[in-house]
């Protein structure tokens, strides 16, 4: 039984830790002028040599595939993970597995490219080990977000710095009506309180912790030691968040919920009803919609400013 | 008079390890606020300790108070020291009742009568195994409870692993399952507590039954307990108790083995001390194991269930290498 719990378990870290978990930031990839063949330095360091324009991609991270399809490359996209649905084409490639690569089959695919997000569990160096041509892309803060379509791009042999600068664009017209304000709200983003005695929440180094800051608030975990803390109900009371967000999805809280826990009524938020969904696949994905999801985070915490 | 002290010495450690729960949190609350918290101050610590610490350590109270009184039960209908509820797969046949029952969208008054119905279904299924062969062997218990306990770990995960895919809210089940005791309202408290108290009742008057089955069924019965009876009710009482400790805190082993096996040294093997001394003993245990929990890896938190299996399973091992040599 336990066995089997904790296999369940570790199941559950590996989902997080291949969402983006928690590893440290690299460098931004440097990127060297010229089309094919293209030397790249990858989000492991690597450098990585993409010979002629790719036909055949592969990508595994659902940031990745809205990423290749944003950039024109989506009709050579044959194959993705199980969670990547956007844009809704993408759902209609080939599956190569979820939170556990399907390694036959990416191999099956006959990719000239495979585009993976870090994993933490030897996936990638299996994929390597079976002579796939691995370029590993996993941004997790804003401003390495816009830098990375530079890179998707001279992978794929298309204009990333175009696509770079508008997301840039739009990031920073919310930075500007936020960077100065004095007034910044207390935040409490909430990934997932199945345990009501260990909820988990954004920490420095993650991607939605950066989102808050660029919103105009202050995540009340910004100085956690992880950047997926699990913080007590206590702590959620002591540092009284002025704002709460939820994922608007079946599996998560709803305010209704949030509110009626034993306790919390005294937090100002539920106080206030100051208790805010926001579309999970929007702030969880460090994609090309990084500045909607910018501008949605600044909607819900500085209100007055955004309409 | 010795048992006498004993009991009251228990029960002073039931208020201080109870006191211990509510001093000492992932918030540093001072003694002086906490007293004030109690006595019904209007500020976040306040809350803090009348929300959320004080419904946890009562939880945590009833939580071992009802597994060691269900194994003094147990140990005493199955005149077996080795048994408990985790190990004959009662608390499991709980868990997969409540699993269902949540799976089925129930809400908090139904899960701990699911897991009710579960916890005797189990019990039953374990006595009846255990008697195929005529009497009831360490072993054949033993055999009886694995065998079931990895039936319902079975089913459990199935339920889990696909209700994804039938979009059921079942992730809370998954912390659930390692043991811990997150209360999560009173409304849940009181329901459990009805039902231990239920339980707890049960088992006192049934006390003196038990200590004629010490002596053997065929004994027993010269003595005007009549044998079925007695085991009908005693099941019950064990489900009972079971039932709202997996329904409150989980999976939580080894507390019902060690607690009432330890206490018959000190207070000898008669049912009428055994079992509010186990329930003391029981409460005082797991406030203090949870307490152990929260602390051991802070600010992160370890499940309880964990701890106690730290604690009680080499002590089950040694138990089990000694009922091998004196022959039970």
């Amino acid at each position: 039984m336990r066995s089997r719990v904790v296999a369940f378990l570790a199941v559950l870290l590996l989902t997080l830790a291949a969402c983006g978990g928690a590893v440290s930031v690299s460098p931004p990839p440097s990127v060297t002028a010229s089309p094919f063949p293209a030397v790249l330095t990858d989000f492991q360091n690597r450098s990585v040599t993409v010979p002629a324009r790719p036909e055949r991609l592969v990508s595994i991270g659902p940031s990745i595939t809205a990423f290749l399809f944003a950039l024109g490359a989506g009709p050579r996209v044959v194959g993705v993970d199980d969670f990547s649905d956007e844009p809704a084409e993408a759902a209609t490639r080939e599956h190569v597995g979820g939170i556990k690569v399907n390694f036959e089959k990416v191999v099956a695919l006959k990719p000239d490219l495979v585009f993976t997000v870090k994993f933490s569990d030897g996936t990638i160096e299996k994929l390597q080990s079976a002579s796939l041509n691995v370029l590993v892309v996993d941004p997790q803060s804003v401003s390495d977000v816009a830098k990375t379509a530079t890179l998707r791009g001279k992978a794929v042999g298309a204009d990333g710095e175009a696509l770079s600068r508008s997301i840039q664009q739009r990031v920073d017209a919310v930075k500007a009506k936020t960077a100065t304000l004095t007034a910044r709200p207390r935040v409490y983003h909430e990934i997932d309180a199945s345990d009501p005695t260990k909820i988990f929440t954004v920490g420095p180094g993650s991607y939605i912790n950066d989102l808050i800051d660029i919103a105009g608030g202050t995540n009340i975990a910004a100085r956690a030691a992880s950047a997926y803390p699990q913080l007590s109900a206590e702590e959620i009371l002591r540092t009284d968040p002025e704002i709460i967000v939820l994922a608007a999805s079946d599996y998560a809280a709803k305010p209704a919920q949030v509110g009626a826990r034993q306790g919390w009524s005294v937090i100002a938020a539920v106080k206030s009803g100051h208790i805010f969904t926001i579309e999970p696949n929007l702030i969880n994905r460090p994609g090309p919609r990084v500045g909607e999801a910018a501008e949605a985070y600044a909607k819900i915490v500085h209100p007055e400013l955004f309409r | 008079m010795r048992t006498l002290w004993i009991l009251a010495f228990l029960a002073v450690a039931v208020v201080v390890s109870a006191a211990a729960g509510i001093l000492i949190g992932t918030v540093a609350i001072g003694p002086g606020d906490v007293i004030a918290a109690l006595l019904g101050s209007n500020d976040v610590s306040g809350t803090i300790i009348r929300e959320l610490r004080l419904p946890r350590v009562l939880g945590a109270a009833l939580v071992g108070g009802s597994l060691a009184t269900a194994g003094a039960l147990l140990q005493g209908l199955l005149r077996n020291p080795l048994a408990d509820p985790f190990v004959t797969g009662t608390s499991a046949g709980a868990t997969l009742a409540a699993v269902a029952a949540i799976a089925l969208g129930a809400t908090a008054p139904i899960v701990p009568l699911a897991a009710f119905a579960g916890a005797l279904a189990a019990v039953t299924i374990v006595w009846r195994l255990a008697r195929l062969g005529g009497s009831t062997t360490v072993l054949t218990v033993l055999l009886a409870g694995v065998v079931l306990t990895s039936f319902v770990g079975a089913v459990v995960t199935f339920i889990l692993v696909s209700s994804d895919r039938l979009a059921l809210r079942l992730r809370a089940v998954l912390g659930w399952l390692q043991g811990g005791v997150s209360v999560i309202s009173w409304d849940e408290l009181a329901v459990a507590a009805v039902i231990v108290a239920a339980g707890l009742g049960f088992a006192l008057f049934l006390a003196h039954r038990l200590d004629a089955y010490a002596f053997g069924e065929e004994t027993a019965a010269t003595l005007g307990v009549d044998p079925d009876r007695t085991t009908t009710a005693v099941l019950a009482a064990t489900a009972l108790l079971s039932g709202a400790a997996v329904a409150l805190a989980g999976l939580v082993g080894f507390v019902g083995l060690v607690v009432p096996h330890a206490l018959r040294f000190a207070i000898g093997a008669t049912h009428r001390r055994l079992i509010p001394a186990s329930f003391f003993a029981g409460a005082a245990a797991l406030v203090l194991a949870d307490l152990g929990a929260r602390v051991v890896l802070s600010p992160a938190e370890l499940p309880v269930g964990a701890i106690t299996g730290l604690v009680g399973a080499p002590f089950f091992l040694a138990l089990l290498v000694r009922s091998r040599r004196i022959v039970v």
